[in-house]
């Protein structure tokens, strides 16, 4: 039956190659631990994209309570961790994972710059990789505000004065970012919602696409 | 090793630990989030907290009254006041019947004797539905079902109005 | 495969309607032994993947995830600090060659230097040669970047008192929330003694607990305000003894409306 479904679906659309080049890719000695356990630094980009895919889940689970708004976030917060079942589990997930991801990143990073790998032809997939390292790093900023709490009202205004810092045009970019030319308050939470939830996620997932989409191109590099 | 059928590859062992491995991974993922989802129907629903609606039995008649009273409502982090109507009276033996001025049809407010045309009768505007004095609908009007009832009691003389129930199939 | 006419289509689409056999690439030119993504090294990755994960789940069981105060912008006393990550920025401006006179040197040039060269550095290195010893510089401004990123990081974590930082901002439930009647006899002396430490709601500060949520009897406060407790030095009240008690009593009066 799901060999008909499928055979119904290929004849029209062929999909086959899509999933093949991915199934049938073979993986090269040097980055198999089987072989060499050392290989397991390989490892720190897939589990960089593992904590991304139960950022993006718990995210989106987490959005079922949340209101952006500054009578309610805080409260909305509070209560998804105190009232609602595993509430606490699952914003836990989020906020370690947010941190998880910065090492899993770091050392994924590491390991490529140490082996030289971004070196001709990975030139492109290195500057990728380092955009989405700032995507991530602007995630983080932008999503410890979200609950509203001291640390965020405080750490946002530091972080928002530093932009102010910047010559010529600082006071117009703390502006755009907060809302507001000197209040830190609803507008700064709607507009951080936005950044962190709808803007970077887009950013996130086109470079993400062109990441995979290189390696799959280029494959892996080769051994040292 | 028996050359039968039903023999499993080595290929398709490691399709079923995959299938199993990246289950295990699904679930400890999702399985906090998902309980976490489905929170608001597992909890229990508030118990019926009665409320005083400022309404002495001795003044309920046999016309049918409307009384508003307000009750605190907590809807998750967000608490407030909410409004509660309903329409009041004594039926022919005596007992207090409140019932749910919500329509059974879309939800409009339907009043008592909303509508000239038809006396001793509650009405609804949005769709000319309505119900005898009981609360039982109307047949070949719109709604479907009787008025809701409030479950109620009745304190030092006052009457206590709790949540509306569905009267049973009359 | 065939080119231009003669190419067989299903229906009017750019399907072909030749069906290729999937025959996997030659992957000959790696040395050694190669083995299938899927599923012989998929199942590798994700067993890995599953270890991770129970260990993250631990993780997340075991410590909650922080929630602290509702933001109150005029808390005074709270001091602000990033999450970790952040740190290293937030300690590079307190140098006295990042601030001040030099703030553009902190806020831009140090940190548009070290991402710009990270973000360029393929176009840095272009040398062949792709291990470490043989681009010593790379590998050397990395290492220096790397090193004072931690020294950073540690420089400023290490000067922050944790626990006592989640103690003081540990948040107040909705529920025990109270209502500070502002013109209580005894909030003017409270104003006037203890507000610049313990806060202007009597929700504490950076060196000071709250005043909310405590469990003490009038006499016990008026003798914390006299003799001090704790981190609190003595004689902070100085008031008279009429006044301590009106201090007292409001104290007392806060804590016994939020039960």
């Amino acid at each position: 039956m799901l060999q008909k479904i499928y055979d119904w679906i290929d004849d029209r659309v062929d999909i086959s190659p899509l999933w093949r080049d991915i199934a049938d890719h073979e993986v090269p000695e040097h980055v198999n631990p089987a072989h060499h356990f050392s290989a397991f630094v390989y490892c720190f980009g897939g589990l960089t994209f593992f904590v991304v895919v139960i950022q993006i889940l718990s995210g989106m689970f987490l959005t079922m309570y949340y209101v952006p708004d500054i009578e309610n976030a805080w409260k909305s917060v509070y209560y998804l961790q105190t009232e609602v079942a595993h509430g606490q589990i699952v914003r836990g997930m989020h906020h370690w994972g947010a941190s998880v991801v910065i090492v899993m990143l770091l050392l994924h990073t590491l390991r490529v710059f140490f082996q030289g790998a971004y070196k001709k032809p990975r030139e492109l997939n290195w500057i990728v990789g380092v955009l989405l390292f700032f995507v991530m790093l602007g995630l983080g900023f932008t999503g410890y505000l979200l609950p509203w709490d001291n640390k965020a009202y405080f750490a946002t205004q530091v972080g928002l004065e530093i932009a102010e810092q910047v010559p010529f045009m600082g006071q117009q970019i703390k502006t755009l970012l907060a809302g507001d030319a000197n209040i830190v308050g609803a507008q700064t939470l709607t507009r951080f919602f936005a950044i962190h939830v709808f803007f970077l996620p887009a950013a996130l997932f086109g470079l993400m696409a062109a990441h995979f989409i290189l390696i799959r191109r280029q494959g892996i590099s080769g051994p040292l | 090793m028996s050359e039968e059928k039903q023999q499993v590859s080595r290929r398709q062992f490691l399709n079923y630990t995959l299938t199993g491995v990246g289950g295990f991974m699904a679930a400890g993922m999702l399985v906090p989030m998902l309980r976490m989802a489905v929170d608001p129907v597992l909890q229990e629903s508030a118990a019926g907290d009665f409320a005083n609606v400022s309404l002495a039995v001795e003044d309920i008649t046999n016309e049918p009254q409307r009384v508003d009273w307000k009750i605190k409502q907590v809807d998750g982090w967000y608490e407030s006041e909410v409004t509660k109507s309903a329409w009041v009276y004594k039926d022919d033996n005596g007992d207090i019947i409140a019932l749910s001025p919500i329509c059974k049809h879309l939800g409009c407010v339907v009043s008592w004797e909303g509508s000239e045309d038809y006396p001793n009768q509650f009405y609804c505007p949005c769709h000319d539905g309505r119900y005898y004095k009981s609360g039982v609908n109307v047949p070949n009007t719109p709604p479907t079902a009787a008025l809701d009832v409030y479950e109620q009691k009745v304190e030092n003389g006052m009457l206590y109005l709790g949540n509306a129930q569905p009267q049973g199939e009359a | 495969m065939h080119k231009g006419k003669g190419m067989k289509f299903v229906g009017d689409s750019r399907i072909s309607a030749e069906r290729k056999p999937n025959i996997p690439k030659d992957y000959s030119e790696y040395p050694g032994r190669t083995e299938a993504f899927w599923p012989n090294f998929l199942l590798k990755e994700w067993l890995a993947g599953s270890v991770f994960l129970v260990g993250f789940m631990c993780l997340t069981l075991a410590h909650p995830s922080p929630l602290e105060g509702m933001a109150d912008p005029t808390n005074a006393g709270y001091i602000p600090l990033p999450d970790w990550y952040f740190l290293f920025l937030y300690e590079l401006l307190k140098y006295d060659f990042a601030s001040g006179p030099f703030i553009l040197l902190g806020i831009l040039v140090i940190p548009g230097l070290a991402f710009g060269g990270l973000l360029l550095a393929p176009f840095l290195d272009k040398g062949p040669g792709r291990r470490p010893h043989q681009r010593p510089i790379a590998v050397g401004m990395m290492l220096l970047g790397l090193a004072s990123v931690i020294w950073l990081t540690y420089e400023s974590a290490s000067h922050v008192d944790w626990a006592q930082r989640a103690e003081a901002n540990k948040p107040i439930p909705p529920s025990e929330e109270v209502e500070i009647d502002k013109q209580d006899p005894g909030y003017a002396i409270y104003e006037s003694n203890c507000m610049t430490c313990h806060g202007g709601d009597l929700s504490g500060g950076a060196a000071a607990p709250p005043l909310i949520g405590i469990d003490r009897s009038a006499e016990e406060i008026a003798k914390i305000a006299r003799e001090g407790i704790g981190t609190m030095p003595a004689d902070q009240f100085t008031g008279s003894d009429e006044e301590l008690k009106k201090l007292a009593d409001f104290i007392v009066s806060v804590n016994e409306q939020g039960n």
